[in-house]
């Protein structure tokens, strides 16, 4: 790592689920405007990380510091965390039968932003823009949120949320998994949408093929709970040239499956 | 040394004896006969104890009959016809207190579309009619000392007589409100729903907190060839009520009952709900919610009884606790010698929301057929983190993010309700009961 300071940086992060060590020592510094890849071979503890990041009470964090905004986020609780800032893109989004999704999106977005609530009316017409971008049926408003919805439509709205909470810190993690190539590509439009100069983003995946949509400007590769390999613009643009071919070579064929 | 207190026969019996019979027995001769044929059978049935296994979880003498005394008059007029839900039903029947009104909201009654009535007045009108349902034959099993004593002692109670081939725009309301403190309150609903009939109707009770009472209620519903009824019950005692009841569907051939029971209020309740698919083809759908809190006692049955082949039965019950409340629910599938092709099915599933509080689940099975297709099965558990930190994730604390889910886990029943301003009444209900910490 850089002495460079970080909008978002992880310090020697240590983890444990039910005792086992999971993450043993892993930094990683974001700055906002970047957008950082993390790969790894299943297990390595990338679905960790991104948990210990939004501050999942499964796991025992056991060392280091997450600091974002000048503060430890291990001292916080998720939803403070949250309106922090800081926004998770779940593998596997929750259904919530009864809370449709307007209803749903207004609440968080009124929870996140605390006494700056927007008005209705303004919250439904950028609501139904989000939701045309990412090729939403406008019908979908008012269906339970993820009730009864396909893998490719919980995805969706996992990025409505993001597009409405707008999150200056965003953990995607394995947002593709599952996607076929049509959903990948409106996923990947509307994380386009949001990236900038005030969003940090940590995209998690499996494969490479999402990185031809989202373009990274850094890459880290997680094995056994550390990062391996940590690099900026240089490294990616090497991934481009090379492909993936080198880090196989370099870390064993587990690492990047395509 | 035992800390259960035994009901002696003559506590119980102080209150409901020949002498009250006798006060009762103003109505017309065959129904005070049959009161009394019901006296001896309630006579002849033991007192339950805490040592039978049907009230082992419940001890009967929680239920404090020798501190309270029964209702015996009700007068015509002076009950309260108000009504948030008035607009959504034909018929408003309502027993406030001692009084009693019935309103025609939208002139079925004065076209003769069809019958709702007092049991006392219908027992004088049309005795043919209601007398072959008195006998308590929607029961699909031997009644128990309390339903005994409510065919014996009903006070107050109304008969809906709908005719073959009639739908019913809205529905029926029946209105059970604020029975007086310190009394019993003895309802009994009897529904018949002619052939091919469609027909909703529910039932809604509620008093302040403030009133102590026990009550012991009885509902026979009768559903004709082909009919199809849909039935709410939505309970919401006060947190001093002691409630008794029993609930029977008699689902005649090819036709439908879908039922929807609600359990919010009350301290101690013991509840039975049977429907005996008793016709070829005939079908049921069973859906209940109970939410208990503080220290509200919930004990529930519920019998499916398949007494026709070719019969079909879905039932979904759904309960939370939290506090120190504690909640039984004990269900059995019966079916019948003969009953081929019986497709029941039962489940039973249960939020235990804090330390103190505590759900039974005891699903059963009695079967003399082999040619049936069955499941049954409960759960009992708390909230699933993974998705409480979901919406914690989103910005929500969380108590929120707990009340998301539990309004989540009811809402599959809250659907099946038929009438929207009920379901929004049944959600408000759930968020507050999983408020901070009243009923």
């Amino acid at each position: 790592m850089s002495e460079a300071t970080y909008d978002f940086e992880i310090r020697n992060l240590q983890a444990s689920v039910e005792g086992k060590p999971i993450l043993k020592g892993v930094n990683l510094g974001i700055r906002l405007g970047e957008t950082h890849a993390l790969m790894g071979p299943n297990g390595s503890g990338k679905s960790t990380l991104a948990n210990v990041i939004m501050g999942h009470p499964g796991y025992e964090v056991t060392g280091g510091e997450i600091v974002y905004k000048g503060l430890n986020l291990l001292d916080m609780e998720p939803e403070e965390r949250a309106r922090l800032g800081v926004f998770l893109a779940f593998q596997y989004p929750v259904a919530l039968p009864g809370v449709t999704a307007a209803q749903f999106l207004k609440t968080t977005l009124d929870a996140v932003r605390g006494d700056k609530k927007p008005k209705a009316s303004e919250f439904l017409k950028e609501l139904r823009g989000n939701m045309d971008y990412l090729e939403i049926d406008q019908t979908f408003l008012n269906r339970f949120l993820n009730d009864g919805f396909s893998g490719g439509e919980k995805k969706r709205m996992e990025i409505l949320q993001m597009l409405t909470l707008k999150p200056s810190l965003a953990v995607m993690d394995e947002t593709d998994s599952g996607l076929d190539i049509d959903a990948l590509k409106v996923v990947a439009k509307g994380v386009n949408k949001l990236m900038g100069p005030n969003l940090g983003l940590l995209v998690i995946t499996h494969y490479e093929r999402l990185l031809t949509y989202i373009k990274p400007d850094h890459l880290h590769i997680l094995m056994d709970g550390r990062i391996v390999l940590s690099g900026g613009p240089e490294v990616v643009k090497q991934l481009e040239e090379k492909g993936y071919d080198w880090v196989r070579e370099q870390f064993g064929q587990e690492v990047v499956e395509v | 040394m035992t800390n259960t207190m035994e009901i002696r026969e003559e506590e119980l019996v102080a209150g409901f004896d020949e002498e009250l019979l006798a006060r009762l027995n103003d109505g017309p001769e065959w129904l005070c006969e049959a009161r009394r044929a019901a006296f001896r059978r309630y006579a002849a049935i033991p007192l339950p104890t805490a040592r039978d296994e049907e009230w082992r979880r419940t001890d009967p003498a929680r239920f404090p009959f020798k501190d309270m005394t029964p209702m015996d008059r009700y007068d015509a007029a002076g009950a309260l016809t108000a009504g948030e839900w008035n607009a959504w039903f034909d018929v408003v029947a309502t027993v406030e207190g001692d009084r009693y009104a019935i309103q025609d909201v939208s002139g079925v009654l004065a076209r003769k579309s069809l019958r709702v009535m007092t049991l006392a007045e219908a027992a004088e009108q049309y005795p043919e009619r209601l007398s072959p349902y008195l006998q308590g034959q929607a029961r699909g099993v031997p009644p128990g000392k309390y339903e005994a004593l409510n065919e014996a002692f009903w006070t107050v109670g109304f008969f809906i007589d709908v005719p073959a081939d009639t739908q019913l725009e809205k529905g029926i309301l029946i209105r059970y409100i604020n029975p007086p403190d310190g009394r019993i309150f003895m309802p009994r609903t009897i529904a018949v729903v002619g052939a091919r009939s469609r027909v909703s109707m529910m039932e809604h009770f509620a008093s302040a907190d403030t009133a102590r009472f026990l009550s012991v209620t009885a509902r026979e519903v009768y559903l004709d060839e082909s009919s199809v009824m849909n039935l709410t019950s939505l309970q919401e005692w006060g947190k001093s009520v002691y409630h008794l009841s029993s609930d029977w569907g008699f689902v005649a051939r090819a036709a439908k009952l879908n039922w929807v029971a609600m359990h919010f209020g009350g301290r101690v309740s013991k509840m039975l709900l049977g429907c005996d698919t008793a016709g070829e083809g005939a079908e049921a759908e069973l859906d209940g919610m109970y939410i208990g809190t503080q220290k509200q006692h919930y004990d529930q049955k519920t019998l499916q009884v398949h007494s026709a082949p070719k019969t079909y039965s879905n039932l979904l019950y759904k309960g939370a606790v939290k506090d120190k409340a504690y909640s039984v629910y004990q269900g059995m599938i019966i079916a019948r010698p003969g009953a081929n092709g019986v497709d029941a099915y039962q489940k039973n599933n249960n939020l235990v929301l804090d330390d103190g509080a505590r759900a039974d689940s005891l699903p059963g099975l009695q079967i003399d057929t082999d040619d049936l297709k069955c499941s049954h099965g409960s759960t009992i558990g708390n909230l699933n983190e993974e998705e409480v930190f979901y919406l914690r994730s989103r910005g929500l604390n969380n108590d929120e993010a707990r009340k998301i889910l539990l309004k989540g886990f009811f809402e599959e029943i809250v659907q099946k309700i038929p009438v929207e301003p009920v379901r929004e009444k049944v959600r408000e209900r759930i968020e507050e009961k999983m408020g901070s910490g009243g009923q």
